[in-house]
């Protein structure tokens, strides 16, 4: 079992020999893997993990700390605008511009954070949307962010190293996700993240035991928005190019959906979720191209439906994993493999 | 003075919409305490179908519109029945992430069934008929949506203040458990809220789609009515009908005298403002959560 | 444990759907040409989806006829949702995986700034963005050939054609606020500066809007007796309606966007009638004879049973004929260099859209790169159909 005889047990990272192998054959596999697959697929593993860095983060506020959150693509906007920004017209290294656009767009957490004090459910969901539309409204109206014509990423330099190609920009972005990972494992099994959890579960009671709600539902909100706006960061170096019409609601939906499907309340749900979830949304542009599926799907419109719309099948396909996920299985794909392997441990019996 | 009065009545004429989707949104929180996302898409079928109704298969215009309130009634039923129902107690957060993913399939399928492009409902009353009152104006299409509001919403609370049926959803929203024990069929009572939920909020897509018809129409409508909804308190049926119409001449105003872009934006400062003050919304009871 | 096993695992389903194809010649071989398009499928843009369908119909038209210098136009689709992110993705799968000679138009002018960078880069030609944005030619790439009216000349034509022609003194805009909107408003400031007018008022637009009242009562407010609509197809309508409602009957005038006359007619409920549009192209129910051709070869036999033959479907061909134009006369050895150099070669081409001129590219004149300065305007009238009312204007 897993059993843990004393504090430093439970927060350590490498439980036994056989986790510590694991990771390494992880690390390898990590690093080994832009130089066996193709550009694209790095191009891929890229936005992937730029949307686990979010899911993560994401996860903390909705899974750990009981709240909602419908407006995140608002910090994941205010991290790339400010980076953008802040490499462009203050000077500063990608290095630096980065964590301080995060920490503007934790700062915007933590006044989002100052409501959800007294919100829950619906209306702090309403809330955060507001927020989220609001931020890319504003955004778009000044011209000191380019205005709704958008801004062009600069050329992105690590000290004297020119990072310009997707491999490249992989090493960077497995470095950073990695280390957010471990910084929020860290932060889950210390004090704070028993807080959060104890939020969760009961506010009042945790209250009366002398956790300071105030405190830690605005730090949960700032943390939360402290990785969106690295993940928005990072986003606009992937892409090279950011406007305000990316960052839509439909965004903050897709990050909320990451978060639920993935498994809330655990490290490795919003990994999942989010690979699964990006990996889906770009597999799904050529819906006729699936090798069986295609064809059946191409004569069902053609007869029963348009054609011409039959893309509107992702739309299809994704409502029905939400709705799926949360009828079968609350607890996401990695309930779903906590059942395996429960199931497992006891075969043949 | 007569543009403070035009930007009041225009204000008035949107909240309408605004009105009937808040209504349809409360009518299923109240029993249920689940925010129905799915319920601008539901609207949207109804209206989509009532106009394959009207074009493919030229029914009259009574008979499309009666059949499309019935097929918005079995959709909400069928879409509690089969799905609502079956999630194993979900907390607020599994509620929202059902009714997003319900509405992204509705979504979907009608985008797949009638393509993107712009559509057009046939409907008697042209969109921008209108009334003419000295310098001020007002679409007749407007006057419909506002009396259709204010009679849903009497409709609908004299329905759940005198009859049975209403008390019966009361007592189910206050304690499902205890309402079964005293011979409430809870499941009954589900069905038959979220079919009426359905029906108020194709109304609200019928009135809609003459002037704008095409997959994405009822987002704006529905994230305007939730917001409503929610200024109003979730649980009060005359305080989101009255949030909606101060929503829309805030609106209004604001974008005729301060910013027309940030009309939108301010829509929702607003209410968040009000949250900070009232949590429940205006109109309702707080309820403190014990432990 | 669990979590390094989930990633683990994650890895190695990559790897195993790493199928990297290596072509050599990229997108050419003796039989085939492989031509790239992006359009908006799905999502609040799908109504453009037609221009990605229009040259799909295209392509096969040709491909049934013989096909170009005995190779067959092999024609990769998908579908961005107007969304940049996917755009970017989907041009890097099919170049790197399929390898792509070319790419052809491809609607919206964020996605196509997402990938932009990306095909210059690497030297790959893309003829005729579907956005008459001046971001394709200013500066002019060597790779990239405008083949769409820009915007800013389309308004400058409108505004001119109102002052000159049509007397107007009070010209308003009302712009979606975005940057297609605001081209089309630097447009009219820019013609009506050389008047020595002013606008009298400027009303964005945004999106996700679905009341006009407050807009069309500044406008009102402003008694502009032109007004100039640079929006949405459907806020167009509706401000025209609203107008009509609230007895503000200016004269409007449109961008080429708004200018299917049976689309607008059909949705505005026949209140599209006077509007008056400037085009991209010659209109899809002309008896132009080229255009009546595509209609019978392209669109009667290959186009979906829901699509409908209009300004969109029509656009898919108007911006690739040039490009085909040149891939025949680049002959049976085809390599992108020669593709340039035919592009560049072309002159005085007229198919169903403006005249397109090309010259060898220089770096400070964005006519080398921006093939049509040329539009003419069209007045809708009653059912739907449409008055010429001027030939082709050219604009400098």
């Amino acid at each position: 079992m897993d059993m843990k005889r004393d504090y430093y047990e439970d927060v350590q990272l490498v439980t036994s020999p056989v986790v510590l192998f694991w990771l390494a054959v992880l690390m390898v596999t990590l690093l080994l893997f832009p130089f066996v697959v193709s550009n694209y697929y790095v191009y891929v593993a890229n936005y992937i993990a730029i949307n686990i860095i979010v899911a993560v983060g994401l996860n903390l506020l909705v899974g750990y700390t009981g709240q909602i959150s419908l407006g995140h693509a608002g910090f994941f906007a205010i991290g790339a605008y400010g980076t953008v920004i802040l490499m462009t017209g203050a000077g500063l290294p990608f290095l630096l511009a980065l964590p301080c656009a995060a920490l503007v767009a934790a700062g915007f957490g933590f006044l989002l954070g100052l409501p959800a004090l007294r919100l829950e459910g619906p209306y702090l969901a309403i809330a955060t949307l507001g927020f989220g539309l609001t931020i890319t409204q504003v955004i778009g109206r000044m011209e000191l962010f380019g205005g709704r014509e958008g801004l062009h990423a600069p050329d992105l330099f690590i000290g004297p190293w020119a990072v310009d190609t997707d491999r490249q920009f992989y090493f960077l972005l497995i470095g950073i996700t990695v280390l957010l990972l471990l910084g929020m494992r860290s932060l889950i099994k210390t004090r704070v993240g028993r807080a959060f959890i104890a939020i969760r579960d009961a506010d009042i009671a945790a209250q009366t035991m002398g956790v300071n709600i105030v405190f830690y539902k605005t730090l949960a909100f700032a943390v939360s928005a402290f990785y969106a706006g690295i993940g928005g960061g990072l986003y606009a170096f992937v892409l090279r190019f950011i406007e305000p019409e990316i960052f839509t609601l439909m965004m903050s939906i897709m990050f909320l959906a990451m978060v639920v499907v993935g498994g809330l309340g655990s490290l490795v749900g919003p990994v999942v979720g989010a690979g699964l979830l990006c990996w889906l949304d770009l597999k799904l542009r050529n819906i006729l191209n699936i090798p069986l599926l295609g064809d059946w799907l191409e004569t069902l419109s053609k007869s029963w439906f348009s054609i011409t719309g039959v893309s509107n099948i992702q739309y299809i396909v994704f409502g029905s994993i939400m709705v799926a996920i949360m009828l079968f299985e609350p607890l996401g794909l990695y309930g779903v493999w906590l059942r395996t392997k429960r199931y497992w441990r006891t075969w043949p019996f | 003075m007569i543009d403070f009065l035009q930007m009041v009545v225009s204000g008035v004429a949107v909240g309408s919409s605004y009105a009937l989707m808040g209504l349809a949104m409360v009518i299923i929180y109240k029993t249920s305490e689940v925010p129905n996302f799915a319920q601008g898409e539901m609207a949207l079928a109804t209206s989509f179908i009532t106009m394959m109704l009207l074009t493919a298969f030229s029914y009259p215009v009574w008979l499309a519109f009666c059949l499309a309130l019935v097929f918005a009634a079995f959709l909400g039923a069928f879409l509690e029945f089969a799905v609502l129902r079956r999630a194993k107690n979900p907390n607020i957060l599994g509620t929202i992430v059902i009714t997003i993913g319900l509405e992204m399939i509705l979504l979907g399928l009608v985008s797949w069934k009638f393509g993107a492009e712009q559509k057009t409902m046939p409907f008697p009353i042209g969109p921008y008929d209108s009334f003419i009152i000295g310098d001020l104006f007002i679409a007749k299409l407007e006057v419909l949506t506002l009396v259709s509001a204010l009679v849903l919403m009497c409709l609908l609370f004299f329905f759940f203040r005198f009859t049975r049926l209403g008390l019966a959803m009361k007592a189910t929203q206050q304690n499902a458990v205890a309402a079964k024990i005293v011979g409430v069929r809870t499941n009954r009572i589900m069905m038959v809220t979220w079919a009426i939920s359905s029906v108020v909020g194709a109304t609200a897509g019928l009135l809609i789609s003459p002037v704008i018809m095409h997959p994405f129409m009822m987002w704006d409508p529905m994230l305007k009515g939730f917001a409503a909804a929610v200024m109003g308190g979730m649980t009060s049926l005359p305080g989101a009908v009255a949030a909606a119409y101060l929503l829309g001449i805030i609106e209004n105003l604001f974008g005729g005298y301060v910013s027309i872009e940030f009309k939108s934006v301010v829509a929702f400062a607003i209410i968040v403002l009000v949250l900070c003050f009232k949590p429940s919304g205006l109109f309702a009871r707080h309820y403190v959560k014990k432990v | 444990m669990k979590k390094s096993l989930m990633v683990l695992i994650g890895c190695m389903v990559f790897l195993l759907m790493s199928v990297s194809l290596a072509w050599s010649e990229e997108g050419v071989t003796d039989t085939e040409i492989h031509i790239g398009q992006w359009g908006p499928q799905t999502g609040p843009a799908a109504a453009w989806g037609s221009v990605a369908r229009g040259t799909g119909d295209y392509f096969k038209w040709i491909n049934s006829t013989g096909g170009i210098n005995g190779r067959k136009l092999m024609y990769h689709m998908f579908d961005d949702g107007y969304n940049p992110a996917k755009t970017l993705a989907g041009v890097k799968e099919l170049q790197e995986g399929t390898g792509i000679f070319a790419w052809a138009s491809g609607v919206g002018t964020s996605p196509g700034l997402a990938v932009k960078d990306y095909l210059m880069e690497r030297k790959i030609p893309w003829v005729g963005p579907a956005a008459g944005s001046l971001h394709w030619v200013s500066p002019p790439q060597k790779y990239l050939f405008g083949v769409y009216p820009l915007y800013y000349n389309e308004a400058r034509a409108l505004v001119g054609y109102a002052v000159e022609e049509m007397g107007k003194k009070r010209v308003a805009v009302a712009y979606l606020n975005d940057e297609y909107g605001k081209n089309g408003l630097r447009g009219a400031i820019e013609e009506l500066k050389r008047h020595g007018m002013e606008t009298v008022a400027q009303v964005p637009v945004e999106k996700s809007d679905s009341d006009m009242k407050p807009h069309v009562m500044k406008l009102r407010k402003s008694e502009a007796d032109m007004v100039l609509l640079w929006t949405t197809v459907s806020h167009a309508v509706r401000i025209v309606g609203t107008a009509k409602a609230m007895n503000f009957a200016p004269q409007f005038m449109s961008t080429s966007t708004c200018s299917d006359f049976p689309l607008m007619t059909h949705i505005s409920k026949g209140l599209w009638e006077g509007v008056i549009c400037a085009t991209f192209g010659e209109l899809p129910d002309s008896d132009h004879p080229l255009m009546q051709q595509y209609k019978k070869n392209v669109f009667d036999q290959f186009a979906a049973k829901e699509e409908r033959w209009g300004m969109f479907y029509a656009a898919g061909i108007i911006f690739i004929e040039p490009m085909i134009e040149a891939l025949k006369n680049a002959g049976p050895d085809l390599t992108r260099e020669k593709f340039v150099a035919e592009m560049e070669k072309i002159s005085g081409f007229k198919g169903i859209g403006p005249e397109v001129n090309f010259k060898p590219f220089d770096p400070d004149d964005m006519y080398s790169r921006q093939g049509t300065r040329q539009t003419f305007l069209v007045q809708c009238l009653e059912g739907g159909k449409a008055k010429r009312l001027t030939d082709w204007i050219t604009l400098d």
